[in-house]
């Protein structure tokens, strides 16, 4: 089976069910290309009346914009009556379809996803291919709200008693997405407020300092923030309900002195710890346990040649010389019995742990004591350690150990303490919560301070003054690049080139004009300055294809738009949306004319230069 | 709280809480492990810890609450949503497999054709909505395509009767271009100018159009002395399509818009269906002058019917009802189910691989 269904097989089962006019919505504006190249070789085509109401309408729109009159599409639409509808056509081609698909001439549009945003036009059924959305650089589920957003599209009021919505499975597709969006709820949305450098700059130059903050208290980013504030506080309301069974008692504060209490004791406890492993006898015995020393074991006696710890070993060591002249190395607990008798003994650091001439003697010594020997009574103290003083004073310090409500605290201690964390992690919160945007204004007024468009009492200066109007993305580069006086003596042409380079922010790959070496010096210029920048706004992609494309466009008065699209790979409609946003910056800097005459001027140049052919005659 | 405390309570919670906070907030998160998902909602929220932080208490609020409580109570109704077919149940719920056969094709496509022409009569929502904006301030939340320009089009005209400016922003030229050609055609190309960010016509008339960015521009023109007619005379704004009030780029232009919004101005917030239409209300009242009015219903004007196509051409309904099943994700079509299993049964033999 193939993967998903063929663009004309699914115009043909529309047809069928009389299902058109439908939108079909296709992942790519590839995706859309192919379709309608699939169209080619189709057999059915229309019958001879639609397509002259095709034509017709076509003609109506090709008399307000021109430069559709030659669209490689054109031929397509006529004869089968499906027409492609993206972002990399231009404008005027977009309405011109919208235009037929109003009067009902088409039968299907192909168009990305992207349009169910944007433009409307209704449609008796939209189909819908596909789960994800491009978002980016990235593919990401549809939400419930883009799923009704496309799904809105089908069924025009007046024209239709019911709208359709058909599933059409492609290799990409998660059915439980949509029907979740088809059923569900659209989401809630939240605030996406930043704080930008003109912003600041223009509340600035309105408003005191100190009359800001009931600014962005305004904001619904501070809305939002506030709501969860408050869900907060209602918890740490019930918070406050649930402790009060453990409020204060005996001393306000239990739980602090409590858990300051419990630290010194558990310090306490450790310190057992670490002696208790040896049974109390055995650490009262091994003091007598010296060279030289007569003791009993379980089967005769012996004599201790040495007492040693070892790592290896978990009670303490003792070399012992055995009457047949054994040297056996035992722990401690073998002996059984230590003797009021101890001979001399040269020790000595190695095997057998005293000289020869005592250790014969020893061997010796040995053999010849009597067969009673007075044992050496040694007496096992049970009183541990000490503690260390500090702690002693400490817990004398606590009235817990002899408090009435000593156990009742023992008891609730865990909850209590837990809770009051928690208490106080909500109260951070919501301190957070209130102060957060005010804290990111001040941190945008520190820079700009740092840059010198505020002075340090937060009033612009000179140079704010005029910065405040450039309000655009990537403004602080841009003023900083006027600061830098790097456009003096640009022509129009290095302006609009840098100025496109900054405007653009896709990142589709592509073949592109060559750039002249003035703008892709004074470019290299601009990307170390975005660089320098960077941690203070995101810098832009500073392409210099783009910047090149659009140079030749206001350099070459004579270049016309096909040739422009010729002497590049990036689609007509991404050139249009290029020029025009790059108008826009052109226009922000058009605005300096007070300040920075020179510069406006050139704007205005570059300006007049881009608006031509297509630019001029589009809306 | 820190980073790294928050870093470890997110550690202590399931991996499905983390993938329910990183949507929306982090991109492909499905793909990635318990501790680069850590990283990256961190990453994601460095400005907005806090934010990060009560979400998650939420969650793990739910959480808690869905665990002491197995069986939910009977479809719970939020006090705020009043649309009563849309009440949305807990996703996990079982959906008792009903045993009736599903719709058939030809029911399904019953009622196919064009109906006669009728005389407009205003829906009782756009009667509402006009009514209210001759006090007050007010946010239409409504499906795309019920008829959010007629309300636009009558408030514009009674604004235009008491010789007030009108100020009309869409988010993007194109929808701006679109909505000057259709108010030239209904007011008169005198009567109606244009403002974008390139293009300039008759800037002076009643009946302004622009993008929502060249409005924000004027205000704050105007904040900083700069002095403007047309705002003191202005008596309406329309801000259509104000879902963009969360696009992540531009959506802080549409809140500057509205806080900067000249109080003697009445507000009218056009937008899609959103979940919140009522936080967006309170939020207005609590700044404007008088009271919000919220109109919101979720009724489509045409109805919507979901069908499934097959690659091999073969057409079925999509759920079990011939009308969408609101609330009720899991009630397929019986042949419609059986397709799509067999669909992904032949295109993706060895599980499933999804970008």
């Amino acid at each position: 089976m193939p993967p998903s269904i063929h663009p004309v097989d699914l115009i043909a089962a529309l047809r069928d069910k009389s299902l058109t006019p439908a939108i079909v919505f296709l992942t790519s504006r590839r995706a859309c290309d192919e379709a309608m190249e699939a169209f080619d070789h189709a057999q059915t085509v229309l019958p001879p009346a639609r397509q002259e109401a095709i034509a017709a309408a076509l003609e109506r729109v090709i008399a307000q914009y021109p430069s559709i009159a030659e669209h490689p599409l054109i031929p397509t639409v006529q004869r089968i009556g499906v027409a492609a509808h993206h972002a990399g056509h231009l404008p005027s081609w977009k309405i011109a379809i919208e235009e037929l698909m109003r009067q009902g001439c088409l039968d299907a549009v192909f168009a990305t996803t992207t349009l169910a945003a944007g433009v409307d036009f209704p449609a008796r059924t939209v189909v819908i291919t596909q789960s994800s959305i491009r978002k980016a650089r990235d593919f990401m589920d549809l939400t419930i709200g883009e799923v009704q957003q496309i799904a809105g599209r089908a069924g025009r009021r007046g024209k239709d008693y019911v709208g359709f919505a058909v599933v059409t499975p492609s290799p990409y597709i998660d059915l439980g997405v949509l029907t979740k969006g088809f059923t569900g709820n659209p989401e809630a949305i939240d605030s996406q407020f930043t704080i930008t450098y003109p912003m600041v700059l223009n509340l600035l130059k309105a408003h005191q300092h100190n009359q800001i903050q009931a600014i962005l208290a305004k904001s619904f980013a501070q809305f939002q923030l506030n709501q969860r504030a408050e869900l907060l506080e209602r918890k740490l309301d019930t918070l406050h309900l649930q402790m009060e069974p453990f409020g204060p008692r005996v001393c306000t504060d239990w739980i602090t002195q409590w858990h300051t209490f419990d630290q010194a004791r558990r310090q306490k406890s450790h310190r057992h710890q670490t002696v208790r492993h040896e049974a109390p006898e055995m650490t009262a015995r091994f003091h007598f346990l010296t060279p030289g020393r007569v003791v009993g074991l379980n089967r005769g006696r012996g004599v201790v040649l040495r007492q040693y710890r070892s790592k290896g070993q978990k009670s303490p060591m003792v070399t012992i010389l055995r009457p047949g002249g054994a040297v056996t190395e035992c722990p401690a607990g073998i002996v059984t019995e230590i003797y009021d008798r101890i001979f001399d003994c040269e020790e000595q650091p190695g095997y057998p742990w005293c000289t020869a001439a005592s250790f014969d003697e020893l061997h010796y010594q040995l053999t010849e004591l009597p067969t009673r020997l007075p044992v050496l009574p040694i007496l096992v103290s049970k009183e541990s350690e000490p503690l260390p003083d500090a702690i002693v004073q400490s817990l004398g310090d606590f009235p817990c150990p002899t408090c009435s409500s000593r156990s009742a605290c023992q008891k609730d201690y865990l909850i209590a303490s837990r809770m009051r964390q928690e208490q106080q992690r909500h109260m951070k919160s919501i301190q957070a919560l209130r102060t957060s945007l005010w804290h990111r204004f001040q941190e945008r007024i520190d820079v700009l301070q740092k840059f010198g468009y505020l002075t340090p009492e937060s009033q612009l200066t000179a140079d704010g003054e005029w910065a405040r109007l450039i309000r655009i993305d990537h403004s602080l580069l841009i003023t900083e690049l006027i600061r830098a006086e790097a456009f003096t003596g640009a022509d129009p042409a290095v302006l609009t080139g840098i100025m496109a380079s900054i405007a653009h922010d896709d990142d589709r790959p592509g073949a592109f004009p060559r750039i002249s070496s003035g703008l892709s010096s004074l470019l290299g210029q601009v990307r170390k300055l975005a660089e320098s920048l960077s941690p203070y706004e995101d810098p832009p992609l500073l392409r210099a294809d783009i910047a090149a494309v659009a140079e030749r466009w206001v350099s070459d008065p004579n270049l016309t738009w096909i040739g422009l699209c010729r002497s590049t790979t990036m689609a007509e409609g991404d050139i249009y949306r290029l020029l025009a946003r790059t108008l826009e910056f052109l226009s922000q800097l058009h605005t300096l004319k007070a300040t920075h005459p020179g510069l406006a001027d050139t704007a205005s140049k570059a300006l007049a230069l881009i608006r031509r052919g297509v630019l001029e005659e589009l809306p | 709280m820190t980073t790294d405390e928050l870093a470890q309570l997110l550690a202590q919670q399931p991996v499905a809480i983390l993938h329910r906070l990183a949507r929306g907030r982090v991109q492909r998160h499905f793909r990635a492990g318990k501790r680069r998902l850590i990283d990256m909602l961190i990453q994601h929220s460095t400005n907005n810890l806090a934010g990060l932080e009560s979400d998650l208490q939420a969650l793990i609020e739910e959480r808690q609450s869905r665990v002491q409580t197995p069986v939910p109570p009977a479809n719970p109704v939020p006090p705020r949503q009043t649309a009563p077919h849309t009440s949305r149940r807990p996703t996990r719920t079982h959906e008792p497999e009903s045993t009736e056969p599903g719709v058939t094709l030809t029911a399904w496509l019953e009622g196919l054709g064009v109906p006669t022409p009728q005389p407009f009569v205003p829906d009782p929502w756009q009667e509402e909505a006009l009514a209210g904006l001759a006090e007050t301030d007010v946010v239409v939340s409504v499906p795309t395509g019920s008829g959010k320009t007629y309300v636009a089009v009558e408030a514009a005209r009674r604004a235009m009767s008491e010789n007030r400016t009108i100020i009309y922003t869409s988010p993007l030229k194109a929808l701006s271009n679109t909505k000057f050609t259709e108010f030239s055609k209904i007011f008169g190309s005198d009567q109606v100018g244009i403002l974008t960010g390139d293009r300039q016509d008759n800037a002076q008339a009643p009946i302004l159009i622009m993008t929502t960015e060249i409005l924000r521009n004027l205000l704050y023109d105007a904040a900083s002395g700069e002095i403007d007619v047309r705002l003191d005379t202005l008596g309406l704004v329309i801000l259509d399509e104000s879902q963009y009030i969360a696009d992540p780029e531009r959506g802080v232009v549409w809140e500057e818009t509205i806080i900067f919004c000249p109080s003697q101005a009445k507000l009218l917030l056009l937008s899609a269906s959103i979940g919140n239409p009522q936080d967006i209300a309170d939020w207005l009242t609590s700044i404007r002058p008088s009271p919000c009015r919220l109109v919101r219903h979720s009724k489509r004007t045409v109805p919507l019917r979901a069908g499934y196509l097959h690659p091999n051409g073969k057409l079925t309904p999509l759920f079990r009802t011939a009308g969408i099943p609101y609330g009720h994700p899991g009630q397929l079509h019986p042949e419609a189910k059986r397709l799509f299993l067999q669909y992904e049964e032949d295109t993706l033999p060895s599980g499933r691989t999804r970008r």
